[in-house]
């Protein structure tokens, strides 16, 4: 088990959107122009390593039973904590993203990395595996809100990519348009994978 | 988890983690508190003066159960009134600021605060083409969507919701100015 090993498993082979397909509340909600998926990332990033931290150190401490309240308060501080710091620097952001910001609380990634990862191991493999899942995290939903920006309004990070004769697919920003998206780069990435998936191994 | 947790160190580590939650997020909310009520301040203020064209600054005053304002130019001339209302759309509120001249019974100009209508139709009401059509419109106008306000391609629900907004906000004013200004 090495640091960089726990860092580099998040951004591919174990991505939290790709392989693991966790928090896919928000990946489908706010992925609907690149800026949006990016900031989304980066907040979860950020609960994701404090809760880790914190839940990496409270591990000793905290009574079994009682863990998971534990956890979830923790994790919903550093959610406030977003939350608030967002609206104060950076408004138009926040105000885009609504209340996807404080459901980031409820985000099954967030706890599952605490429960699964932060809490069985030491403080420092946490943080690197915290910081694994919110870069793979991060670049999947920005990943995903440029593909829907490019097709819904023409344009990256708001800048127009595409010219006048360009009729957008609006549905790729509607709701339908996420699970579109991200079904088949899922199916494409599934393939690339996999090489090639024999007969016998699909049932 | 080989030993029976007890009772009291579930009860204890809780609540300690509690209060050390709400003590952080006092100090977090009071350090960022100033920061987002200047940027909703500054917001509102650019959202009234921009619907009082020529208004370089406003007063709120209170007529009935209406929060108006009221906005001069850098002569001190009123330029029009302004109100904050909102209404149903299509999915959601739609939220917006209307800029009125009360003496000459028009509207001057409105500006869509929020709304959560269809993206790429409905949600193109913030767009200024549809904003600016209802420049300089007659209280007494119709407000009727594919009539006298031309209305957005698939989106006449949200088109109509506007105007209805609209008028029903200009007849709001009216009853507690009593024409007046």
């Amino acid at each position: 088990m090495s640091l960089w090993k726990e860092f580099a498993k998040g951004l591919w082979d174990e991505n939290p959107v790709w392989v693991l397909l966790l928090g896919m509340c928000p990946l489908l909600a706010v992925t609907n122009t690149a800026v949006n998926g990016l900031a989304m990332g980066l907040a979860t990033a950020f609960v994701l390593l404090g809760g880790g931290i914190v839940n990496s150190l409270l591990k000793n401490v905290i009574p079994h039973k009682v863990r998971i309240p534990c956890y979830i308060v923790v994790i919903a501080t550093f959610v406030t904590i977003a939350d608030y710091v967002m609206a104060a620097y950076f408004p138009e952001v926040h105000k885009l993203l609504g209340l996807f910001i404080p459901l980031i609380v409820v985000n099954c990634l967030i706890l599952g990395r605490s429960e699964s990862f932060a809490t069985q191991n030491p403080v420092h493999y946490a943080i690197s595996d915290a910081l694994g899942m919110g870069v793979g995290f991060t670049w999947a939903l920005t990943f995903l809100g440029i593909i829907r920006e490019i097709f819904g309004f023409g344009s990256i990070f708001g800048v127009q990519v595409l010219g006048d004769w360009f009729t957008p697919w609006i549905i790729a920003v509607l709701p339908a348009g996420a699970f579109l998206t991200m079904g088949i780069v899922l199916a494409i990435f599934n393939v690339l994978k996999s090489g090639s998936t024999s007969e016998a191994e699909c049932h | 988890m080989a030993k029976e947790d007890s009772k009291v160190a579930m009860v204890a580590v809780l609540t300690i983690i509690m209060i050390l939650s709400a003590t952080v997020l006092t100090f977090v909310f009071g350090f960022t508190k100033p920061k987002i009520d200047a940027y909703a301040a500054q917001q509102k203020k650019k959202a009234i003066l921009n619907v009082l064209p020529g208004a370089t600054k406003y007063k709120t005053i209170q007529k009935g159960n209406l929060e108006l304002y009221k906005g001069y130019d850098k002569n001190g001339d009123l330029v029009g009134t302004a109100i904050e209302t909102k209404g149903p759309g299509f999915q959601g509120m739609i939220k917006l600021m209307l800029g009125m001249n009360l003496k000459n019974d028009k509207v001057l100009a409105i500006k869509i605060l929020s709304h959560l209508e269809t993206p790429g139709l409905g949600a193109r009401i913030t767009e200024p083409w549809f904003e600016n059509q209802f420049k300089n419109k007659q209280f007494n106008d119709k407000f009727k969507a594919k009539s006298d306000v031309k209305a957005i391609a698939g989106a006449t629900i949200s088109t109509q919701a506007v105007s209805d907004i609209i008028e029903n906000t200009i007849q709001k004013v009216q009853k507690v100015t009593d024409g007046g200004e």
